[in-house]
């Protein structure tokens, strides 16, 4: 079996229309570096493929029998789930398939970004990654919509008031989103459409983009091994563990499938199918928004509503903006990586982001209320609250990252933790106790910064 | 040039703005009546420290109100009828609409008798008249309220004189000049409120839809046979439930009639141990005064106070309001009947209807009492502890054993309806959360929960056969709701068996590749 | 390798290979079997009848002399012929599915798609329809109000 095959049966067949033996040859020879760190990383692009795979079979199957507008959307979803056969299951499995698939991507997502696999020549595959999750995102914004029940209605108008604080083109934007002033059933149309074809083709072309990048540059190695010593064989060793994740990724959909329909009923986690949408009625009390978009919840509500001559709002969408543009230039802000060295700061960022965004679902989800009110003196328990219970987190973290993977550079990290304490239990409000971290942390950074090269310090390779 | 012109044309529009700006006081709003001397006067009078005794608020009313009234009040001032800074103020801060502050000031009466430079005491209107050494019936805010001052009768109408004129108490025959007599023998009221109130071609000029039989029927009543044949004064009168100066009509939520606030008009004698003092019933017993408190605690109490349902019955809806009399035993059951009409029906098809006539029991009143009746309980219906079948038929057809039969078999069948009731409530939830459709099942808790309701009306027929129209009924949904909810569970097992082997072949898919994975990649 | 173990290997590995193909087969049949089932429609709804003529129906039976309306999901045509009688059969024709219609003038009942003819008890005349239209049972109440009853059997 190891001639080159170019005249037998099937891979001869096409080979004389196609010419597929060099591709052929490159997949044989496709390899999975195997280095410091674990393999487990390197399947989570594929698990997120995999859910995102599932998302279009159940997708549609329920476009089947979905039918957008007033009086058939929530209805049509309340036939699937009742009389069509199987329809119960098909549902809750694109909903479960949902949440995973975001689950899985936020993971691959931090995983690159704390293993460098973004150091050249991978710009372009982080880059396409980048725009895949803010599609995502999407996905699962316009999705919600979909069932059209009170719990998305509202949860809907929240979320698009959001944009119209971008700047002169905010509330043109808002507009756009809903089709309208207000969230009705044109909002639906438009959402049927980003979600069902506009977001899918656009999906389709960057999974493509990135997937073929990912082939041509092969998988990242660890830093500073930059041809492994030994790589495992992508066909077939790789390729059936990964099926057999896959296998297992469907089973727990399955699972969860049956036994937990509506989802787990963690707020910004649930699906149950519940009353019509009824625009005219009262803004449901306690609403929030799906849990990934939780965090830029919360943090539109730290801000005061003016701030610096401008509204809260638009200097919080400034901050994300700014946020997100670090995030997306990483491959050209991180100097070490590119020098395929141990890049420290860069993996305390991600560090203190994930810190970031946990206190601030945690505050989302009012862990600590008082009674369930939003006065300050429950906004205060919610605080003290959360803050312990992320301080908590942060020490078991940070303990793991400096006895088990050598990291020595903790300064953005602790910021973040910083940040924490000062608000949640010293009691600073958000905005203060974030500007008197940052400040404190601003010193130390520039100057690391400055330094660029470092030595390889303790076993910091991962 | 032109430009010079304009910014003259400017100049002089906004001159006039200017004028008739006063200390205090502007009317910028370029109006053309200017405040007379003495009014400003009284408007800005200083008071001890300084500041104006019309307060600012009160300012800010005057300024905003059209210049009929600003007028009319300069004429009362100008006429004396307002003479001081307090006696203004204190008319300013009722805060009255313009149209209202215009007739006020045109009624002498009030306006003089407001004034506490020439009242005081009985005989002077105040905002707060107890503060002020004034009785409570002279409340300044209400009588410019008032019903009859509304439809043009103000004070002359019972007191005589012209409200336009001056210094002219003439009072009519029918109210007895010596103050004593008029206060302790109150017999006089109810013919002089009547002069207006039976003369139905006056009444036709006023209000044509509004009967004119109350006195007639005071006469004959309770309160009316102790005030006007017995003399005794405790007994009430017209001015007693429908106030003196301030009387709204019975629609109105501030009226002492309306139906929220007539237990508290009838309780203010009838619960007053002092008053009640000496009275008895029919039978001889003292007259209860605890109908207030029974009332209050009961369904129909809770209903109305509580809840604000104003169709609940209350004192007058049983007793009457003119011709307020105990009611007879026998007459309370009809009036249950004009809201309860169904078991009201049913009952008079029962054998109870007979027994309790001839017996002479009230009706309704016998197991639901007359003041405290209370929100029924399954227990009471049945052969059990709090039962009420039983206090009787102990006594009374007591060799019959059809009844206490009947009565256990009442008091099963709505325990039972009502308990598959709330489990199949609580089971339809626990299906739902487990993602299966229980539309159907929640149609059919919706009939069920209708016909507990219908079972519990249909005890008034007292008889099985009857009963058995609701029950039979009941137990065909019941039944119902048991297939349903079996055919649910049946699906969810179905699918977890689904389930079961979906996750064996796709399990054993996962364990064969691993092995041959670990085959692939064994070393030799 | 000794000769016999290489044989044993061979159908070890052999035998894991047949359990591999089954059990793939096997789950595969458990996630198609769910999702033909969830492809194929319910069967139509709606009562088999009897339906009642809406009044615009009547009238517009009054005005055509014939009218087509849904009974159980199939449609019905429902014709009154020049004596005032009512006939209805299956509006659907038995060649292609098309919808027929009723021509007054001829008292013939006619499909548009390959010129088929049938006469008011559903025989057919001419055309390519290889069986006749099924009947239905047409009545007229008391009230005025028409009904069609669930096809002949």
């Amino acid at each position: 079996m190891n001639t080159a095959g170019s005249c037998r049966g099937r891979q001869g067949w096409l080979d004389r229309r196609y010419d597929i033996t060099p591709l052929i040859e490159f997949l044989r020879h496709k390899e999975v570096p195997l280095g410091a760190h674990s393999m487990v990383w390197y399947y989570l692009g594929g698990t997120t493929l995999f859910f995102f795979s599932v998302q279009i079979a159940t997708g549609i199957l329920l476009l089947m029998y979905y039918q957008p507008g007033e009086a058939t959307a929530h209805e049509s979803i309340r036939y699937i789930t009742t009389k069509v056969p199987f329809g119960w299951l098909i549902r809750s499995v694109h909903c479960w398939s949902a949440h995973l698939m975001i689950l899985s991507l936020l993971v691959h997502m931090f995983s690159t970004m704390m293993l460098k696999a973004y150091r050249p020549p991978r710009e372009l595959t982080w880059i396409s990654g980048f725009v895949l999750f803010a599609l995502t995102l999407g996905f699962g914004f316009s999705g919600y919509l979909l069932p059209w029940n009170e719990l998305a209605f509202f949860a809907t108008v929240v979320g698009t008031d959001s944009v119209k604080s971008l700047p002169l083109i905010g509330h043109w934007l808002l507009e756009v989103l809903r089709g309208g002033q207000d969230v009705t059933i044109n909002t639906l149309y438009r959402f049927f459409a980003l979600h069902v074809v506009i977001l899918p083709m656009s999906c389709f072309g960057l999974i493509g983009l990135h997937l073929l990048f990912v082939q041509r540059q092969g998988m990242a190695a660890p830093v500073g091994a930059d041809h492994a010593p030994r790589g495992m064989k992508f066909f077939p060793n790789f390729a059936i563990r990964d099926l057999l994740l896959w296998l297992i990724c469907l089973l727990a959909l399955l699972v969860l499938a049956v036994f937990v329909p509506y989802g787990p009923t963690i707020p910004g986690m649930e699906w149950e199918l519940g009353q019509k949408a009824n625009p005219l009625a009262p803004a449901y009390p306690g609403i929030k928004p799906e849990w990934y978009f939780l965090w830029i919840y919360q943090l539109l509500k730290e801000f005061p509503p003016h701030l610096v001559g401008l509204e809260g709002p638009q200097v919080c969408i400034l901050l994300v903006s700014v946020l997100m543009a670090v995030w997306a230039l990483t491959p050209w802000l991180d100097r070490e990586a590119q020098r395929n060295q141990d890049s420290p700061v860069f993996t305390d960022f991600g560090v203190a982001l994930i810190f970031f965004f946990t206190f601030l679902m945690l505050k989302a989800w009012d862990i600590g209320a008082l009674g369930g009110g939003q006065d300050p003196a429950s906004l205060r328990a919610i605080a003290w609250t959360c803050g312990w219970w992320m301080l908590a987190i942060a020490v078991v973290v940070t303990a793991v990252r400096v006895l088990f993977l050598g990291d020595r550079w903790l300064v953005l990290s602790a910021a973040a933790v910083l940040h924490v304490v000062l608000h949640g239990i010293v009691g600073l409000s958000y905005l203060s106790a974030g500007a008197i971290a940052a400040g404190l942390a601003a010193l130390p950074l520039a100057a690391r910064l400055k330094s660029g090269v470092q030595p390889v310090v303790g076993g910091g390779a991962r | 040039m032109s430009m010079l012109y304009a910014a003259l044309a400017l100049v002089l529009t906004l001159v006039p703005r200017a004028w008739g700006t006063d200390i205090g006081i502007d009317t910028a709003r370029g109006e053309s009546f200017v405040l007379p001397p003495d009014l400003l006067e009284i408007l800005n009078a200083p008071g001890d420290d300084g500041a104006p005794i019309i307060g600012a608020e009160e300012r800010g009313y005057f300024n905003a109100l059209p210049d009929h009234a600003k007028r009319q009040t300069a004429e009362a001032v100008s006429r004396e009828l307002i003479t001081t800074p307090q006696h203004l103020g204190e008319i300013l801060s009722l805060g009255l609409a313009s149209e209202k502050l215009e007739r006020l000031m045109q009624d002498n009466c009030v306006l003089c008798h407001s004034n506490p430079d020439v009242h005081e005491g009985a005989t002077l209107f105040s905002t707060d008249p107890t503060g002020v050494g004034s009785p409570a019936h002279m409340n300044l805010a209400e009588v410019v309220e008032d019903l009859h001052s509304r439809h043009g009768l103000s004070c002359a109408g019972c007191h005589g004189g012209d409200p336009a004129g001056f210094m002219d108490h003439d009072f009519p025959e029918e109210w007895p000049e010596d103050a004593d007599i008029r206060k302790k023998d109150r017999s006089w009221i109810p013919q002089f409120c009547g002069r207006c109130h039976s003369n139905a071609a006056f009444m036709r000029r006023f209000n044509p839809a509004l009967p004119t039989d109350q006195l007639a029927k005071y006469g004959a009543s309770q309160h009316g046979r102790f005030l006007l044949d017995k003399k005794d004064s405790r007994a009430a009168q017209c001015v007693s439930c429908h106030g003196v100066h301030g009387i709204q009509g019975p629609n109105s939520p501030r009226s002492k009639v309306y139906p929220k606030n007539i237990p508290e008009t009838c309780g203010a004698c009838h619960a007053s141990a002092e008053i009640m003092a000496g009275l008895t019933l029919a039978d001889g017993s003292p007259m209860p005064t605890d109908q207030l408190d029974k009332y209050r605690d009961s369904v129909h109490g809770r209903a109305l106070l509580e809840r604000g349902d104003i169709g609940a019955a209350v004192c007058n809806d049983c007793h009457g309001n003119h011709a307020a009399m105990p009611p007879g035993v026998t007459s309370v059951g009809q009036i249950c009947r004009t809201c309860h009409a169904g078991n009201g029906t049913l009952f008079d098809g029962s054998k109870h209807k007979e027994v309790f006539d001839r017996n002479g029991w009230p009706e309704c009143g016998m197991c639901h009492g007359n003041h405290a009746i209370s929100k029924t309980d399954d227990t009471m219906v049945g052969i059990g502890e709090n039962s009420l079948c039983t206090g009787c038929h102990a006594q009374y057809a007591k060799h019959n054993p059809n009844c206490n039969e009947t009565a256990a078999y009442f008091h099963d069948s709505i325990v039972e309806l009502n308990h598959a009731l709330e489990t199949f409530e609580v089971r339809a939830e626990r299906l739902a959360e487990k993602g299966l459709d229980v539309d159907l099942i929640a149609d059919e808790l919706n009939r069920l929960a209708d016909l507990v309701k219908q079972a519990r009306s249909y005890v008034h027929s007292f008889d099985s056969s009857d009963f058995r129209q609701v029950e039979d009924p009941g137990r065909e949904v019941v039944r119902k709701m048991e297939r349903l909810a079996e055919d649910a569970e049946d699906e969810y097992r179905a699918r977890r068996t689904g389930l079961l082997v979906s996750v064996f072949l796709i399990g054993s898919v996962a364990l064969f590749l691993y092995l041959k994975l670990r085959r692939m990649e064994r070393p030799s | 390798m000794s000769g016999s173990n290489g044989a044993n290997e061979h159908t070890r590995r052999g035998f894991l290979d047949i359990l591999l193909g089954l059990s793939v087969f096997g789950s595969l049949g458990s996630v198609v079997y769910p999702v033909l089932r969830y492809l194929t429609p319910l069967p139509a709804g709606g009562p088999a009848g009897p339906a009642t003529l809406t009044r615009d129906e009547v009238a517009a039976l009054e005005r055509k002399q014939f009218v087509i309306i849904p009974v159980g999901g199939k449609r019905v045509l429902v014709v009154q012929d020049a004596d005032q009688n009512l006939h209805a059969l299956a509006a659907r024709c038995t060649h292609e599915g098309c919808t027929v219609q009723y021509v007054p003038g001829e008292a013939v009942i006619w499909c548009a798609c390959h010129n088929a003819r049938f006469d008011l008890d559903g025989r057919v005349l001419a055309g390519p329809p290889p069986k006749p239209l099924p009947k239905y049972t047409a009545e007229r109440a008391e009230d005025g109000s028409i009904r069609v009853v669930r096809e002949n059997v």
